[in-house]
């Protein structure tokens, strides 16, 4: 029974966004409800999955019992395990946020259709993560971009109008050559399997070479469109930045890495290092990641508005995790998968903690931030946490990430991404610290005696505080995922 | 010169997918009128799919429905793809047109250069 | 539109244009067409009628809140019929293991499970079809 679980878990996910409709009689509450048990339910067979695949190993499953060259397979291994568990851990936590915040910018009547977007975004998700074909992904794909451009465009705002259609225009780019590539590896080898593709691409490679070229191009660039990888991250900061707070932290927490687990799956499982570095693709994501790094924290620095500066943010840490990825070695592909954990949890707990001060304040000017501390002493903390992570200091999960990074690039006497590693580190202090020496060290403007816990709803508090709990124990006993992470990577074949 | 013209001639599907890809995108990314890049988005998708279908086709094959007579018959993977993607840009059409509608009942307008213009005198203010 | 000759010729198309739809969801396994396209031609009828009739009849024929449950019924009719076979095959979708009779190919009472997911998948169009336009037209009057 263990081995239907993956496919119960979507099917479940999917039946909960059509069973939402039709409780548009019955209260708000028991939707949330609803919601929070099917996630529960999800998260909870996604742990047993885990368990298994690390006890059993990986396996596979196909739908409909047709062979894997016929019909769509799934392959439930130690990567889509532990991203699967990490993807719904975190979004059990901002749902419960939402269920306070779901106010912010939308009326009454969208609560509902929010929570539909929600679970269809969550089913995609893990259909990208599971699926082992090609053309699945592209259609998964689809169905995540028009959600978030949904949940984008939400908010009965003009920009979020503007921006949503910015970026339904450039992720649509980017998909087409996605699928103009999966058109130019089935011409060649007459699959749309990953497994069965990767086996044929070395015989094919001699025969057809500019074919692969090219698809090797559509594809890099299309899933670099949609992962926000640096010279195509212009859609990020205006989408990110106008969606409701619980929505940012899903988008720039979640959706994006979630491209970054397809760029990876796409680079290893499908075409494989040999193949890649022939095509000098190493060095070209290692110069494009560098170059994100520092310019968009450079991006960064000069934004007024704070979930703008949030967004450009997320640029630079993409570039990150790109730098890990391209050094196509085990220790870089370790660090990148712990970046991806780690900054998950810190941009969350970022967008959390700014949506908590938004709601209470309604301001999102930096230079208003004075003294916000003592207004706000929980939320603050926690941004101030999140903040150091993204620095780097150690006892926060950034340091892990860095210094795991930092690791693999020495391995790969690459002793000049050590110098950008640390540049981009002293760039993102730049623009973080003011915000935190403001928050605590200025008076507010109006006056406050005692400094006492804020008051906004506990489901809105809980999640922040347990994010900052998370980015602590992580900073502190890193090998609690590094075993899973070290699975992961081992499953594409390092 | 014939051998070009030949190749030309062997390719002519290929080269017109990627010809009609390269308008698409090339209306996508200059065009200030928001109806015009999703046209040009529609064409790109046009693209794809012609290249798809390009390569299951068999000169002189078959329709592969189940009949008497033997032969060679068309690959219907490439098809049923592309019904799949069809549907999808459908949406995405659909989807993006319906902001359209939003953008031009909040602006007045439909043209970026001027929506961008109208975001900058109100930022201005602030 | 006050138009008689649009208004007679709209209701004696209508029907035929209906029963087309249904043809095709039903011959999808056996010839070209299937649920999207007999779903895409089932909706275009009611959005003709919608059309010449106004959308307030039309709401009253085929209301928001019957679209709505079509629209997640069609959906949940697949993934039922899906389910059938994790249970009898160990296989989400199985068709021919799941006990489903095959028939003879050719005959429209074959393939097993397809046709009913046909149906799915045509209750699903047809009805997001019409809910899109329903849509974009009530937008305006608002």
């Amino acid at each position: 029974m263990i081995e239907q679980l993956p496919i119960l878990n979507l099917l479940v996910l999917l039946s909960t966004a059509l069973v939402i409709p039709l409780f548009k009689k019955r209260t708000f509450n028991m939707t949330l409800w609803f919601g929070f048990f099917t996630l529960f339910f999800v998260f909870i067979s996604s742990i047993v999955l885990t368990y298994h695949v690390y006890v059993h190993g990986a396996f596979y499953y196909h739908l409909g019992g047709h062979a894997p060259f016929l019909g769509i397979e799934l392959l439930i291994d130690g990567f889509a395990t532990f991203f699967t568990t990490f993807v719904l851990g975190l979004l059990i936590l901002i749902y419960s946020y939402s269920a306070g915040d779901a106010t912010e910018g939308i009326s009454e009547k969208e609560y509902g259709r929010y929570y539909i977007l929600l679970f269809i975004l969550l089913f995609a998700m893990l259909g990208i993560i599971y699926t082992n074909d090609l053309f699945n992904i592209y259609v998964f794909m689809e169905i995540l971009s028009i959600t978030t451009c949904s949940i984008i465009s939400i908010k009965r705002k003009k920009e979020n109008y503007t921006s949503a259609f910015r970026y339904v225009m450039l992720n649509e780019v980017g998909s087409l050559s996605f699928l103009f590539g999966v058109a130019l590896i089935y011409m060649i080898t007459g699959f749309t399997n990953i497994g069965l593709v990767a086996d044929a691409l070395p015989d094919v490679w001699a025969l057809y070479p500019a074919n692969i070229i090219l698809a090797v191009g559509f594809m890099v660039i299309g899933i670099g469109i949609k992962a926000a990888i640096f010279p195509f991250h212009v859609w990020l900061p205006d989408a990110h930045a106008s969606a409701p707070s619980s929505s940012s932290a899903i988008l720039s927490g979640i959706v994006i890495k979630v491209y970054a687990l397809i760029f990876v799956k796409m680079l290893f499982r499908l075409y494989g290092v040999d193949l890649l570095t022939e095509l000098n693709i190493p060095i070209i994501l290692t110069v494009t990641a560098s170059v994100g790094m520092v310019l968009g924290s450079m991006f960064a620095m000069a934004q007024k508005d704070i979930k703008r500066m949030l967004g450009y943010s997320s640029v630079a840490q993409m570039g990150y995790i790109v730098l890990g990825i391209s050094l196509f070695s085990y220790l870089g592909l370790r660090a990148a998968f712990f970046h991806i954990t780690s900054h998950a949890l810190l941009k969350s707990a970022l967008f959390l903690s700014v949506g908590a001060i938004i709601y209470k304040q309604k301001e999102r000017r930096i230079n208003h931030y004075d003294g916000i501390g003592k207004l706000m002493p929980l939320s603050m903390g926690v941004f101030t946490i999140a903040a150091l992570g993204m620095i780097g200091i150690p006892i926060t999960s950034g340091f892990i990430s860095k210094y795991n990074l930092g690791l693999a690039a020495l391995d790969a006497n690459q002793t000049i991404l050590i110098g950008v590693l640390v540049f981009s580190g002293l760039l993102n202090a730049m623009y973080y610290l003011p915000i935190i020496i403001q928050a605590f060290l200025k008076e507010p403007k109006t006056p406050v005696y005692m400094i006492k816990l804020e008051k906004i709803p506990l489901t809105m508090m809980l999640p922040i505080a347990i994010l900052g709990l998370a980015i602590l124990t992580l900073g502190i006993y890193p090998n609690l995922v590094m075993n899973l992470i070290d699975l992961a990577v081992e499953s594409l074949g390092f | 010169m014939i051998e070009f013209l030949q190749m030309l001639y062997d390719y002519v599907n290929y080269l017109g997918a990627v010809a009609l890809f390269i308008i698409g995108l090339h209306t996508v990314v200059t065009h200030s009128n928001l109806i015009k890049r999703i046209m040009g988005i529609n064409i790109m998708g046009t693209a794809v799919f012609y290249f798809f279908i390009a390569i299951g086709n068999v000169t002189g094959g078959l329709p592969p429905i189940l009949t008497d007579t033997p032969g060679e018959y068309i690959n219907p993977l490439p098809s049923v793809l592309i019904l799949t993607g069809i549907v999808v840009v459908v949406s995405i059409t659909v989807y993006s047109l319906s902001l359209v509608i939003r953008i031009y009942e909040t602006y007045g307008t439909i043209d970026q250069d001027e929506i961008a213009k109208i975001n900058e005198r109100e930022n201005a203010d602030d | 539109m006050d138009d008689i000759i649009v208004k007679s010729i709209t209701r004696i198309i209508i029907p035929f244009v209906q029963l087309y739809g249904i043809f095709i969801i039903l011959h999808g396994h056996v010839s070209p067409g299937g649920g999207f396209s007999g779903g895409a031609l089932f909706g275009t009828s009611l959005i003709l009628y919608t059309l010449i009739f106004g959308v307030d009849k039309a709401q009253k024929k085929f209301s928001h809140r019957v679209s709505e449950i079509a629209e997640s019924g069609g959906i949940l009719i697949y993934l039922s019929i899906g389910v059938i076979g994790i249970f009898t095959a160990g296989y989400f979708l199985s068709n021919k293991a799941a006990g489903f009779p095959l028939g003879e190919a050719g005959s429209l009472l074959s393939g097993g499970m397809i046709p009913l997911l046909m149906i799915g998948v045509g209750i699903k169009v047809a009805s997001t079809m019409v809910t899109l336009f329903h849509t974009l037209i009530m937008e305006e009057r608002l």
